[in-house]
């Protein structure tokens, strides 16, 4: 019963971390520039792809060589997804609609892309550290290990950035209110293109620390972002303490599922506890009514 | 305010349109042109009914598939598991998808904007594996149902074969899609009110717009209209699978809305008729096809946001208004 209860807890933190990890990326976007980017997982999944040709499928990198590959590429993509393809988009009235259009229609852009480049059989990536340790009684692999701590700095860091970097006060000053933030002189175009960048790394992280566990397919990146989306709306659109929450919550509540009554059951009771939560309270836990 | 085009759009052009299509039948020929074309019906029938919910009531209904996908279903099932005859089982089939529909569209009451449009979608991710593993429901697996019965009105059976009979029945029931959709309900009373509340929704709402009751309504309608266009197309292809909710499909109905223009009639059924035969015409470019079609929501998104049906505004002098 205890070693149940701490395999639980062990897998639902480590789900946890990289779920924060990488519906962040998700929520920062939305918070900052009110677009929905339908078009996250399958960046996530092209991420995932580089990681994949920059490992085990040609160059064989190390992981801090990939890391120090993909990141900054990752960015760049972000950047010049918003560039040309989200901002000409603003100016029009049902700009909302048109981008959501837009989003979804990049996102099979890039599905389509990687099933050409790649064909539709999944790649496997090897894990970042192999073995396993004991942990009271419970074998965890040394890859969940690595996983917990990656995402977990990374989204420490990311809150450090957000509370005392003056970009990253800037991107919460816009999500708080654009128009205010643009009258005191913050740049809001930079901070939009900034937040598709930094959105894109996150997803980027998430791929590494994921394609291990879960095969890098053209269409894998819908059930993450499904996930993220569930993450998203359950902490409320936008808020970044919310997705911290819900994440983990929602960590746990796979880690209990997988471990009671098995893992297909996984997306069905996401989806009961989304619905519950958009009937009780329709802006999530911590959510902000958007316009 | 946006909504100067609330008088009804032209009936001469409707019906010299219908005309010309009517009297084309008999002279295309070829089979492979006839089954476009049928397609193109088919498809106006499912892309007039997703305008009239995101286009007109301004729901973010992403779900349009999915109760495709439900009343082709519904139609197959209760034809070919409970010998229902066709042409009932299309009919039990829309309000199949007007109950379903329904469903779906109560607790988007209760949601804005971005809320509903990642709910709808995850009902439409969620139904692919709903229809997998409800085998033991009549849905057939993964490999769906072959062997859909063909429809028989009056004597007539409109096999798949039958190409220049579905070319009349498709051809009718899109004309009265089209007809009920922009002539009668998106130019009506709560059609106008509805422009009025995607487009200016304080404003709307402080002249007493009860928004509530008739979004639930046109959703439900747009269903039912929809899913009678599943239905259809179960019947014609004679096959139905859980792919209907792949990629491809819903790639193709987003292009032709996109392309054609949300709310700004005709462009939502010109985008049908031009992607149809383009995406045909793109066949040859194989596994490239849906990178390309891809592209053109993205590139249609950039340069021509209010679509082909914006064009039709601007020569009306929409573009000058304040």
């Amino acid at each position: 019963m205890m070693q149940t209860l701490l395999e639980i807890v062990i897998s639902g933190f480590s789900l946890g971390a990289v779920y924060c990890l990488f519906s962040l990326g998700l929520s920062l976007v939305y918070g900052t520039s009110r677009v929905l980017n339908f078009a996250h997982g399958s960046i996530y999944m092209t991420a995932a792809y580089g990681a994949w040709l920059l490992s085990d499928g040609g160059l064989g990198l190390g992981f801090v060589a990939v890391l120090a590959v993909l990141l900054p590429a990752s960015f760049l993509f972000g950047v010049l997804f918003e560039r040309l393809v989200i901002r000409p988009i603003r100016a029009h009235e049902h700009w909302k609609t048109v981008t959501m259009m837009a989003t979804l229609g990049f996102a099979f852009v890039l599905d389509n892309l990687n099933l050409v480049l790649f064909g539709p059989t999944a790649k496997t990536v090897s894990p970042i550290v192999d073995g396993n340790i004991e942990l009271g009684g419970v074998i965890v692999t040394n890859q969940t290990i690595a996983t917990l701590v990656i995402s977990l700095l990374a989204v420490a860091a990311l809150q450090v950035f957000l509370n005392l970097a003056p970009l990253g006060r800037a991107m919460r000053a816009v999500s708080q209110d654009m128009t205010g933030a643009a009258i005191v002189g913050i740049r809001v175009n930079r901070v939009f293109a900034f937040s598709f960048g930094l959105s894109a790394v996150l997803a980027a992280l998430a791929a590494l620390l994921l394609s291990p566990v879960y095969l890098v397919s053209p269409l894998g990146g819908w059930s993450p972002f499904l996930k993220a989306f569930v993450i998203v709306v359950f902490g409320g659109l936008g808020s970044t303490q919310g997705v911290l929450w819900a994440a983990f919550i929602l960590g746990f509540v796979e880690a209990a599922v997988i471990s009671m009554i098995g893992a297909t059951w996984t997306m069905p009771i996401w989806f009961i506890v989304l619905l519950a939560v958009l009937l009780v309270r329709p802006r999530g836990l911590m959510g902000k009514w958007g316009d | 305010m946006a909504s100067l085009r609330m008088s009804q759009p032209s009936k001469t052009g409707f019906f010299a349109a219908l005309l010309a299509l009517a009297a084309l039948g008999p002279f295309v020929g070829s089979d492979y042109f006839l089954h476009i074309l049928i397609l193109c019906f088919i498809w106006t029938i499912v892309v007039a009914a997703w305008d009239l919910s995101i286009g007109y009531a301004g729901i973010f209904n992403f779900a349009q598939l999915a109760l495709f996908a439900i009343g082709s279903y519904a139609s197959a099932m209760l034809s070919m598991n409970l010998g229902i005859p066709a042409f009932w089982a299309v009919l039990m089939a829309g309000a199949v998808t007007a109950l379903a529909g329904f469903l779906v569209a109560l607790p988007c009451l209760r949601l804005k904007g971005e809320y509903v449009a990642l709910f709808t979608f995850s009902v439409h991710l969620a139904l692919p594996t709903l229809l997998e593993k409800g085998r033991s429901f009549g849905t057939g697996g993964a490999t769906g149902l072959l062997g859909v019965p063909p429809i028989e009105v009056l004597g007539v059976v409109f096999r798949t074969n039958n190409k220049l009979g579905w070319y009349y029945l498709a051809l009718c029931v899109a004309a009265l899609t089209v007809w009920l959709v922009y002539y009668h309900i998106a130019s009506a009373k709560w059609g106008r009110a509805f422009v009025a509340l995607r487009d200016a929704e304080g404003f709307a709402r402080s002249l007493g717009v009860d928004d509530q009751r008739t979004k639930l309504m046109l959703f439900t309608i747009s269903a039912a209209i929809t899913g009678i266009g599943g239905a259809l197309y179960a019947h014609y292809i004679a096959v139905i699978t859980p792919r209907v909710l792949g990629n491809e499909f819903f790639l193709l109905v987003m292009v032709m809305l996109s392309v054609g223009g949300m709310g700004r009639f005709p462009g939502a059924v010109l985008g049908v008729f031009i992607i149809t035969i383009g995406n045909e015409a793109l066949r040859e470019f194989g596994q490239y096809r849906l990178l390309i079609l891809g592209l053109v929501v993205v590139l249609a998104a950039i340069w021509l946001p209010r679509g082909l049906g914006g064009l039709f505004d601007r020569r009306a002098g929409k573009g000058a208004a304040p």
